[in-house]
């Protein structure tokens, strides 16, 4: 199988060129003034134009309007709503693995698809509904609406990752800690949640990619001061000229997260976490 | 299992409270508001919170409507397109770097990059990169001598442009999983048909691509499920234009019920749009039990 390599190289290279090229772009621009943006396309930094901060001075200093506020949104919002999904997600995964459950004609099997099954659904069926129910409750541009509702949206993905996690810690480590005299919760905590570790790692960075990610449910269910980072880029590309090199800075800022996310599953579980999780 | 079950039988309440907060917002988040947009959706709903009971106007409405069947029609084909694409372009890939010899992990991050922008983002690298007047691609395609190209003001330019922006972030998905999944492969029969003699395009389709058919349906399933949702792309590079000719439902929907404040229509339009999604999750489900049964019996054992 190791013939036509240089046909395989040419086809990688080109591949590389289209994945990286806009990469490249918005790094660039995020370092451009505005005449080497509307003066013709420049692509070489101290070539072809010399790079400025000028789009990151703006964005950290007084002109970057809510910039550092909806930041702080987006980080909060995804970091709790991760949290909250990977604790109640594990309890009910926990559940899942290890009890029997017959809710009518519904067995574990059954739950678990039910559980997972909501994600089909597209988010904007329950959106505009859960818009008017916000209303009702006074959670609409509310930091504990948006916290419940990213939870909603990750809950789902974390049981269904941490069932077979949990299955696959030998039950006998959990009769040996209650031989030992511990409680079923601190069975949980002490020897439970520690073995399914890099489980709730997935589960959480999963969940925060999804919630870091999203921008319907910003869109519709805040309009001021529960908004998050891709509204603010909304806002700099409606104007009539777009901000270009502001937003291609934001984008940078947005990617870290996702960034960090993608290293660290691929680094210690893409395998288990996509294909042992899909069964 | 059995074991574990007899170990706390007794105290059968905890299990109970352990699943109980999925399950609490299963009801909140999913099945109030499904009912609750089937109920708005067969009433005049107004975002001012006024509304009576119009039975099924809506739907007859909306599908009569050239504007929904165009963005009914727009999400069908993005979601064939690009899954098509993505999946065909991600199984290229996969393959061509399981055989390189060196250089994989650092292919396999580099090729991952696209999918850590958030979809925002994305929208507007390439609405930047297909600029007509300061974007490279018109910059390139002006001193190779071709026309230019109304990028986002004709029709088949702009869907052009969604396409390639999907397909550039959600390859690397299908890429992932086809990776891992080859990777994960029994090497034996390749090599006994390498043997035989079987090489290049037939050891590919009689060996590889039959062990490869569970997690080609599950990356396409997974991947088709997030298709029927795209709205954040299309959102900031056409904004669903020229007029409404690149809209998808969920822009239409957003556009009519939050923006028009026509909430009853927009309603009838998610649950069209569901019951969709839940047709082709169905057929794909049937067609991912018959692609694992296929390979338990292919390689018994191995399955397992």
């Amino acid at each position: 199988m190791r013939t036509g390599g240089w046909t395989r190289r040419v086809i990688l290279f080109c591949w590389a060129l289209f994945a990286l090229g806009p990469v490249y772009w918005t790094l660039i621009t995020a370092f451009k003034r505005q005449v080497d943006i509307y003066d013709g396309p420049r692509f070489i930094p101290f070539v072809d134009f010399k790079p400025t901060l000028q789009a990151w001075r703006t964005l950290f200093g007084d002109g970057g309007g809510g910039f550092l506020h909806m930041f702080w949104n987006s980080v909060m919002f995804a970091t709790a709503s991760s949290a909250l999904s990977v604790l109640l997600g594990g309890f009910a995964a926990y559940g899942l693995a290890r009890y029997r459950y017959s809710y009518g004609p519904m067995r574990n099997d059954d739950l678990s698809f039910l559980i997972v099954s909501q994600r089909i659904m597209p988010p904007i069926v329950s959106v505009l509904a859960l818009y008017l129910i916000f209303i009702n409750l006074r959670l609409l541009d509310n930091a504990a609406g948006m916290i419940l509702a990213y939870t909603a949206m990750n809950l789902p993905l974390a049981v269904y990752l941490l069932r077979s996690f949990f299955e696959a810690i030998p039950v006998e480590l959990e009769q040996a800690a209650a031989l030992d005299g511990y409680p079923p919760w601190q069975r949980l905590a002490r020897v439970v949640f520690p073995l399914a570790a890099p489980g709730l790692a997935a589960a959480f960075l999963l969940s925060f990619f999804f919630a870091w990610n999203d921008f319907l449910f910003s869109l519709i269910l805040s309009f001021n001061k529960a908004q998050t980072l891709p509204l603010y880029i909304t806002y700099l590309n409606t104007q009539s000229q777009p901000l270009w090199w502001q937003i291609s800075a934001v984008g940078l800022v947005a990617l870290i997260p996702p960034a960090i996310v993608t290293v660290v599953l691929d680094r210690f579980m893409a395998r288990q976490v996509l294909i042992g999780g899909i069964r | 299992m059995a074991q574990s079950a007899t170990l706390v039988e007794r105290r059968g309440w905890h299990k109970h409270v352990l699943l109980s907060p999925p399950l609490l917002f299963f009801a909140g988040f999913t099945l109030f508001p499904l009912g609750y947009t089937i109920y708005v959706s067969l009433s005049n709903w107004s975002i001012t919170g006024a509304h009576s009971f119009v039975g099924l106007d809506n739907y007859v409405r909306i599908l009569g409507s050239n504007t929904f069947r165009q963005s009914y029609l727009n999400t069908i084909v993005f979601a064939v397109v690009t899954v098509l694409l993505q999946y065909l372009l991600g199984l290229a890939m996969a393959v061509l770097v399981y055989r390189s010899t060196f250089g994989q992990s650092v292919l396999r991050l580099l090729f991952l990059v696209p999918m850590m922008f958030t979809p925002v983002v994305v929208g507007f690298v390439w609405k930047t990169m297909f600029d007509p007047s300061y974007g490279p691609i018109s910059f390139f395609m002006d001193r190779l001598g071709l026309p230019a190209v109304p990028w986002f003001s004709e029709k088949l330019p702009a869907m052009t442009t969604i396409v390639i922006a999907d397909v550039w972030q959600w390859t690397p998905f299908m890429f992932l999983i086809l990776f891992a999944a080859l990777r994960s492969l029994p090497t034996a029969p390749l090599e006994a048909a390498m043997v035989d003699g079987a090489s290049g395009w037939r050891l590919f389709f009689d060996h590889l691509w039959p062990m490869l058919l569970p997690a080609s349906v599950t990356a396409i399933l997974l991947r088709s499920i997030e298709a029927f949702k795209l709205f954040d792309v299309v959102y900031l590079t056409t904004g669903g234009g020229p007029g409404v000719q690149t809209a998808t439902v969920t822009l239409s929907a957003y556009f009519t019920g939050i923006r028009s404040g026509d909430l009853g229509t927009a309603a009838a339009m998610t649950v069209v749009l569901l019951v969709t999604v839940l047709i082709s999750t169905t057929i794909l489900l049937r067609i991912l039990a018959w692609a694992s049964a296929r390979r338990s019996r292919r390689d018994l054992g191995e399955a397992a």
